[in-house]
């Protein structure tokens, strides 16, 4: 092999001009690269083809081996029951191969979901939703593993010191504190079932959504109960337009487990508007032309449980104005500097938001939790800004200062 | 110390005032930025002096010089003049160009490689040395196959890589390397390596992905073994639906081979599984008939033809070309084809027929209708757009209304020259088309009524005077009203505003429906070009033919898109091929 190839060296040599070897400078050597990679190979070629059919040989050795390797390695067993299936998984596999982001297994379930995508992108974003889903499951037990090797390393070592001295120690409690929160928690939230302010979660979009879309939307709900559940004062929260046997009640149920019966909410297939009068009632949405200004403890909220990821704009606007309901949006504009992202929020954040403002009612502390990457800052609408703002045009130093600068600049040009 | 008093908000933005750009950087890259925002509420405005985080002197040089060079292409775009109507290709973007949008200009990042790709076949110590050298995330042989692959290296080197690899792990080469090394073989036209890896995919795997099927096909239709390109695409419908692409290859290698009954099955089999077929594909069909003399042949090409018209597909300056030489080399029908254009009164430059006219028939008028009523302004929920009640008012107005010869979409107007107060603009535009004794009806919604200092109240009486009126709720869309109003009116009804209305068009359920919009909007839409109270009011003129591949027998007319022009999908391409018998010859 050595041999050869300094043979055909020279060649390759002669072809490229010389001085591109020596002279690759840092900024032309890109540039340089491609020409070169993009105009010698056409060349060799024909050149090869007249002159050397030794090297050939021991170019093409490995074909050789690879013909003769084959059968050992087969790949899979043939199955003949189900042959789209079979030839579906085979086609993972040999994607897999390809380091394409599809899954190490799969399972039976999942591959029926894979053939009942309706097109060929849905297959694709679907198997690199399963490969994403697998990445984060191996990780996890990775690092299971390794925390239970410390702690059994840490069992050892506390083994060996308890051995050693064995002292008594006084407490006033024993540990039982997650217990103990527990069960305060579940004390105010009777209280909160009892005299809390009601808010709403609408529940009358399933059909508008797909069912990742409301396996979201469920985790959203359940992350929001939770913050409720924690605060202070909670709400006393609805979850209206519940229709029992729904994949809405049928997820939460299978979320919540047997806790579902115990939740300390209330669950009902009844329209908000049959629960509260009507001019009581705020519909909170972003597409409404009117801005909140202030959290009102004499008003029930209602947030749609609803994740768009589709852009159905105008789907809640357009529930709330059937219902001739009043409409808020919050007051994201007046408040942040908004940059990316829409403007709807998730539900646990929105509870968030609404949990600070009615304890709180300071709207810089509630938008706190408007996801931080979504604005570029607080716009400061304070009495000093406005203050110095005054000043500034008083005393005409904003225009003095604007003219002297151009004129700096038109020097300098 | 710069100050930046300006009602935008954000930084992207204060590219469009270039004026403080062409000032020069030298000032600025000294200063911090004092952003003076101004938000404004309903009445009362507030403002706040906010110090930003001053932008590195680079960054802000940067946007200088983009600026700079932004501006440089306005200038000379305005130079080439003369755009032909509101639809015609290019023209969308030569607006957003003089509306001085920014362009995003997509910096080419430069590959960063690690190494240095050889340009000749190295020996196996060559490539230890060269993998030592290599530092990188992925493993070696695959980032340079890649970037070979990227470059297109020559098939030598990357077979002594190969050779390499499989000396290293006992004659075994993964597949990811084999498809890469196939790619780079398809890429040379290198049959015989094509097939010899063919053999060993074969061998060694069962069953392939697409890729790898793709490249195979596209590899093995040029040679002998063509027909197994055909095996290859039937184990990829085992599977999952084979491209346009795969179906383009494997016709194109049925015509290399003479075999048109198989081109035009799998053309059939193409246009059944809802694909749209390649232009290139239908192109070969084309470059293809040159050679042959066969009256079933030359009616499939006629076919595909009507196949265009129907799908409104325009073929490419080369297809063009192709069709052409194909029509010139039909025997005896003496075929005459000129590259030319259509005359604002449609008309061909060359010929001097009247092109096909953009009015639609009455059945497919009163289609449209219907959909727009149903899908666009109802839509399946009502509240979406409007309520019950409007929608009832709305009706109840229009038939009480005699037909209207214009309706104006009242905002859309109003807002179209910001230096005048927004009523004004309305009142000029209207009282200079009542001149003309139109009947109007414009389009608003009700906090026009309001008097506030955009909207004066004597201005608004005036236009109620000179035109009917109806204000929609203020969440209310105002479009769907415009198109219904205009759709009612008849055919002779005009509507104006600006707006492309893709997002209405989007509304409506299938292909041909937005077909008919789109051909219904370019032959009724006026877009203002100016009409500020001094200047006379001028619209961009409408198209009065319609831009579709026609045939009236004995002609063809065939509109084509430039190589060289950018079309966006809401335009239509403004260069025809004529194509005529010079003698009228019985048949």
């Amino acid at each position: 092999m050595n041999v050869t190839v300094r043979f055909f060296r020279p060649f390759a040599r002669c072809l490229v001009p010389y001085t591109c070897h020596r002279k690759r400078s840092n900024v032309y050597s890109g540039v340089l690269r491609r020409y070169m990679s993009s105009k010698v190979p056409s060349l060799s070629c024909h050149n090869k083809d007249s002159a050397s059919p030794p090297e050939q040989l021991e170019l093409d050795g490995w074909k050789a081996t690879m013909k003769s390797s084959v059968q050992e390695d087969g790949v899979s067993e043939v199955s003949d029951k189900d042959d789209s299936l079979a030839a579906t998984r085979e086609l993972i596999e040999m994607w897999r191969l390809l380091g394409k982001e599809v899954p190490e297994h799969i399972t039976e379930e999942e591959l029926k979901t894979l053939t009942e995508c309706a097109s060929k992108s849905a297959k694709k974003k679907y198997l690199r939703y399963l490969y994403g889903k697998e990445k984060v499951k191996k990780a996890k037990q990775i690092k299971r593993q390794m925390k239970a090797e410390a702690r059994e390393e840490a069992k050892r070592a506390r083994s060996l010191a308890s051995t050693m001295g064995e002292e008594q120690q006084d407490f006033m409690f024993l540990r039982l504190w997650d217990r103990q929160i527990n069960i305060a928690l579940g004390w105010k939230g009777v209280q909160a079932m009892q005299f809390g302010q009601p808010l709403v979660f609408d529940m009358a979009y399933d059909n508008y959504m797909k069912p990742s879309e409301l396996q979201n939307t469920v985790s959203q709900l359940l992350e929001s109960e939770g913050w409720n559940r924690r605060n202070v004062d909670p709400f006393h929260i609805y979850f209206c337009n519940l229709k029992l046997d729904s994949a809405y009640h049928r997820e939460l149920v299978r979320r919540y487990g047997e806790k579902w019966d115990k939740l300390l909410l209330t669950a009902t297939e009844k329209s908000p508007v049959d629960l509260f009068p009507k001019d009581s009632i705020i519909y909170l949405t972003a597409d409404s032309p009117k801005v909140m200004t202030t959290f009102k403890h004499d008003k029930i909220y209602i947030i749609g449980s609803f994740v768009d990821k589709n852009t159905q704009t105008g789907t809640s606007l357009a529930k709330a104005k059937r219902l001739n309901l009043a409409t808020e949006c919050l007051p994201l504009d007046k408040y942040l500097q908004w940059d990316v992202g829409n403007k709807n929020l998730t539900l646990d954040q929105m509870m968030r938001i609404l949990l600070c403002l009615k304890n709180t009612g300071n709207w810089e502390e509630a938008l706190k939790f408007v996801p931080r990457r979504k604005h570029t800052g607080y716009l400061e609408v304070s009495e000093h800004s406005q203050e110095l703002f005054r000043n500034l045009k008083k005393t005409k130093t904003l225009n003095s200062y604007r003219k002297g600068s151009l004129s700096e600049r038109t020097w300098k040009r | 110390m710069t100050f930046y008093l300006s009602g935008f908000r954000n930084f992207p933005k204060l590219w469009k005032s270039n004026p403080y750009f062409e000032l020069g950087p030298a000032a600025s890259s000294a200063s911090f930025f004092l952003t003076v925002h101004c938000v404004t509420g309903n009445q009362q405005r507030w403002f706040s002096v906010k110090p930003t985080t001053p932008p590195n002197s680079k960054t802000l040089n940067l946007l200088v010089a983009k600026a700079r060079t932004h501006k440089k292409r306005n200038d000379s775009n305005k130079q080439v003049s003369s755009d032909p109507h509101y639809f015609a290709a290019g023209a969308a973007k030569k607006r957003s160009h003089l509306g001085g949008n920014p362009q995003n200009q997509d910096h080419a990042l430069p590959v960063r490689s690690t190494v240095q790709l050889p340009t000749k076949p190295l020996n196996s110590e060559e490539w230890d040395k060269l993998k030592e050298d290599f530092k990188g995330k992925v493993s070696f042989e695959d980032f340079v196959i890649s970037q070979m692959a990227r470059s297109c290296s020559s098939v030598d080197v990357a077979k002594s890589l190969l050779a390499w690899v499989a000396a290293k792990h006992h004659g075994i080469v993964g597949y990811n390397l084999l498809v890469k090394y196939l790619y780079l073989c398809v890429f040379h036209k290198q049959t015989s390596e094509v097939i010899d890896v063919y053999e060993i995919m074969k061998a060694k795997y069962k069953s392939l992905e697409s890729g790898a099927y793709t490249l195979l096909i596209r590899g093995l239709i040029h040679s002998d073994r063509w027909r197994e390109a055909l095996l290859l695409l039937e184990d990829i419908k085992k599977v999952m639906d084979p491209s346009k692409k795969n179906y383009g290859d494997c016709i194109q290698g049925a015509l290399l081979h003479q075999d048109v009954d198989v081109a035009w099955s799998l053309y059939q089999e193409l246009l059944g599984r809802n694909l749209v077929p390649l232009l290139e594909t239908l192109k070969a069909f084309f470059d293809y008939g040159k050679g042959i003399n066969d009256d079933h042949y030359s009616n499939k090409l006629l076919d595909v033809l009507l196949y265009l018209r129907n799908n409104q597909l325009y073929p490419g300056e080369s297809f063009a070309h192709s069709i052409k030489t194909w029509f010139e080399s039909i025997p005896g029908r003496q075929w005459k084809g000129q590259f030319t254009t259509i005359q604002k009164s449609g008309q061909c430059s060359s010929c001097g027929r009247t092109i096909e006219s953009i009015q639609l028939s009455p059945e497919e008028y009163e289609f449209l209708k219907e959909k727009i009523m149903r899908d666009v302004i109802d839509g399946g929920d009502q509240y979406k757009k409007t309520t019950p009640q409007e929608l009832k008012r709305f009706e109840s107005f229009v038939n009480t209304c005699p037909p209207f010869d214009i309706v104006i979409d009242g905002l859309n107007v109003a807002k179209m020259f910001p230096k005048g107060r927004e009523s004004q603009n309305l009142l000029g535009v209207v009282s200079q088309l009542a001149q003309q004794n139109l009947q109007l009806l414009v389009l608003g919604r009700k906090h026009m009524l309001r008097p506030s200092s955009q909207w004066k109240k004597d201005e608004m009486e005036q236009v109620q005077k000179q035109a009917h009126c109806f204000f929609t709720d203020n969440i209310s869309e105002d479009d769907p009203f415009l198109l219904y109003a205009t759709l009612n009116s008849g055919n002779h009804c005009k509507f104006i505003t600006k707006d492309l209305l893709r997002d209405h068009k989007a509304c409506l359920p299938d292909a041909r429906t937005q077909r008919l919009f789109f051909k219904w909007q370019q032959g009724h839409q006026l877009a203002i070009m100016k009409g500020f109270q001094k200047s006379k009011l001028t619209f961009q003129h409408i198209l009065s033919y319609d831009t579709v591949v026609q045939t009236t027998g004995d002609s063809w007319h065939i509109p084509y898109d430039e190589d060289l022009v950018q079309r966006s999908s809401c335009e239509v391409p403004t260069k025809w091929l004529c194509l005529q018998r010079k003698t009228q010859a019985p048949c």
